[in-house]
Order: C-alpha cells, then structure tokens, then sequence
C-alpha cells in the first residue's frame, strides 16, 4: 500500500516539477560558463504627464518599490523591480524592472512627470538564468515587489520541496529491489566520498 | 518488444536510481543552498564574519604577469582562492582580493616597502553552505570575471555533471512514465500543468 502510494506520488510529482528541474539544471550551463557581452544601449522611448506619487524623497525599501509600481503601468512596463536610485540633486528616479526575456531601465523625472524608458530584451539563457536565480539573496527588503516573482518564490520552493520528497521516495523505492542494492550503495557511497572530497578540497 | 528496446528500457531504469543515488548529497546541498538563497530573511546572522588584519613583508614577486606575481604573493603569504583584480592598480602596488565558500582576504601590497597588508575573513558554517550554491569563479554578466583556481574549476565540473544527471533523469522518467499506459492520463495531466505554469514564466507572460 505504502509502495504504491510512494511510487505514484513519485511519478506524478515528478512529472510536474520536471518543467522546472529541467530550467534550473539547464541555467546552470550558461550560469557558470555563458558571457554576456554589453551591446549598443536600446533606444529610450519618452512618457510625458506622468502621474507621480509622492514621497520618493523620503520613503526607502519596501514603501518606495510599492510607490513606483504606480508608475509602471504608465510607461507600459511591468515586472519586478531590481532596485530604486533616487537622485536628490536633479529628482529623478531610476530602477530597473525585469520579466523573463526583457529588462527595462525606467528613470523618471519626478518634477518635470516624465520617464525615459530603456528595455533590453533577454536572450533564451538569460532568461532562464534570471528565473534560475530570482528571487535570491539581494535586497531582500524590496524582493517579491511584483506579484509574479511572489508566485515564482512560491515555485521555486515547491520545486525543492518536492525534489526532496522525490529524492527520498526514490531512495525507499530503490530498497525495495533487493538485486540493486549492493550497487545501489556502492554509487551511492561514491557520491557521497566525491561530494565530501569536493567540499574539503574547497574550504581546506 | 525487441530485445535493444528491453535492454534500453532495463539501463533507462537502472541509469534513473543510479544517477540519483549518486549525486543525492549534491542534490540536497543545492536544494538546501536553494531554499536558504531565496528566505534569506530566515538567516539573521548569516553574514557576520570574523576579521583579522596584519601587515607582513614579503619577497618581490616573481613572474611576468599580474596573474603570476599575484600567484607568487597568494603563495608567499599562504592564500588559496579565486582571485579578483580592481578595475585599476596603484603605482608599484598589487591589490587583490581572494575567495573561497569559507573565507575571503584583501590584499594590498608595496612592492617598493616590500610589504603586504592582509584582511582576512572568515565566514560563518552557514554562510559558507550557501556559497557553495554559487561558488564559479564566474559571472556571466561581467564578462572579465574568470576562474583561476584549479579546485573552482573542479567545483564546477561537479556542478555541471549533477546539471547534465538532471537533466537525463527527467527524460529518461518520461519514457519510464510512457511505458506505463494506465498512468498516461494523469501523468499527461501533471506534466501539462507543470508544463504551463513555468511556461507561463519562461515566456514572460508572469
């Protein structure tokens, strides 16, 4: 009973975290050996009579990313914001918004209400390596500013969750094959000498 | 079933646990990692670090590149790492910084007083966890950015070998769940979902 209800979660799990085990493992390739070389700066595009909440002169953090994403429907943008500059001796305003596949730099001009707009778009594995790495460790305060990142953290903790289901239901599901075994722990007592080898040629 | 599409089937199966029970710690310690990178604000302390700072005299450095010179000078004053340069250099300086998942140092050295000032790091057991996460030596957005340490270089490899035994895992699964024809409608299902929702932020529609 319990076997078969271990290897139909194990299967039916597994195919739906396949989609994302399948990005987070093919990011790592352009993660660790990719380059991206800067091209020619996009072409700005200009917003005028903007609608421009105040405060941005005296809210930090959170307050202020919240504030400025009144402001990305005006300028045709939406995605997450990376951080916030504000420039107190002209009062501009400049953070960058990013989706999978564009990254847009918006910087406005809180007194004169207009924005210039830059938008990057993303190769394929740059945009895998931006879902690979969202929402991370940096600026934690303003991270999940948008409600697709929210959704993605939710993802992306799924997918660990359930790689550690997987991985454990595996193990019991292996056991059971009495024949596979011995090798199973020779591999597995393998891995474990590699990993710990690594981690102590590392930090030695 | 011929006999290549049976024995295909019985290596597909035995490949699927072998790879998996082969990099099971590796694939703990980036979930792990994972989970600790993305809650961040689960870790108050993570980032507090013991430093010791000394100045030591040092041998002129030997070699014809800032690389090499720099490599002599790790060697002298006993560092191991990756080694990162500042945009620019002083007038008869070398200044460099070098880390590794436990520790980190920064190096300014004058070479006309023959003598190096040396901060040095030391990172908490957490923090040094979660660096193994992204411990290449590499960043693909600073295209100068380059391994120079043979045990990165090692790191690395074990990384992209646990990336290529995911990815060969999941397709192997699928033929796996394929054979299986009383699972195919609900297994369709799950993979259909999965399918659409990371789709859905792959193609930037979230």
């Amino acid at each position: 009973m319990v076997y078969r209800w271990l290897r139909d979660l194990h299967l039916y799990f597994g195919l739906f975290v396949s989609p994302f085990v399948l990005l987070f493992a093919v990011s790592v390739f352009y993660l660790n050996h990719g380059k991206l070389r800067p091209g020619t700066p996009p072409p700005s595009e200009a917003f005028h009579n903007l609608q421009i909440p105040d405060g941005f002169d005296r809210l930090k953090g959170r307050e202020a990313a919240e504030l400025a994403q009144h402001i990305l429907p005006q300028v045709g943008v939406s995605g997450e914001i990376g951080f916030l500059r504000y420039v107190a001796r002209d009062r501009h305003l400049i953070f960058p918004v990013s989706i999978a596949g564009l990254e847009s730099t918006v910087d406005v001009d809180l007194d004169g209400r207009s924005a210039l707009v830059m938008r990057r778009h993303m190769n394929v594995w740059e945009s895998l390596s931006y879902l690979h790495k969202m929402p991370g460790p940096h600026n934690v305060a303003i991270r999940g500013n948008w409600v697709g990142i929210q959704v993605w953290r939710w993802l992306a903790d799924a997918t660990i969750y359930l790689l550690l289901f997987i991985s454990l239901s595996g193990i019991y599901l292996w056991w059971t094959i009495k024949a596979e075994r011995r090798i199973g722990l020779t591999l597995a007592a393998g891995g474990i000498v590699t990993f710990f080898g690594l981690v102590y040629a590392v930090i030695r | 079933m011929p006999s290549y599409a049976k024995a295909f089937e019985v290596w597909n199966r035995k490949l699927h646990y072998y790879l998996g029970l082969y990099f099971l710690f590796f694939l703990w310690l980036f979930s792990a990692t994972g989970l600790m990178l993305n809650h961040q604000q689960w870790f108050g302390d993570l980032y507090r670090r013991a430093e010791t700072a000394y100045d030591t005299p040092i041998e002129t450095p030997d070699g014809d590149t800032l690389a090499a010179r720099t490599r002599d000078l790790m060697r002298q004053l006993g560092l191991q790492g990756e080694i990162d340069w500042p945009a620019t250099q002083p007038v008869w300086h070398i200044d460099f910084n070098v880390s590794r998942p436990n520790g980190a140092a920064q190096v300014r050295v004058d070479l006309t007083a023959k003598q190096a000032y040396v901060r040095e790091f030391r990172n908490r057991p957490l923090h040094a966890f979660q660096i193994f996460h992204t411990f290449s030596g590499s960043r693909f957005n600073q295209p100068a950015s380059e391994r120079d340490w043979m045990v990165t270089s090692v790191w690395v490899f074990a990384m992209d070998a646990l990336a290529l035994g995911l990815v060969v895992m999941v397709l192997g699964s699928y033929y796996m769940w394929w054979q299986l024809k009383k699972k195919r409608t609900l297994g369709a299902f799950a993979l259909a979902a999965g399918l659409a929702t990371c789709g859905a932020f792959v193609a930037g529609i979230l």
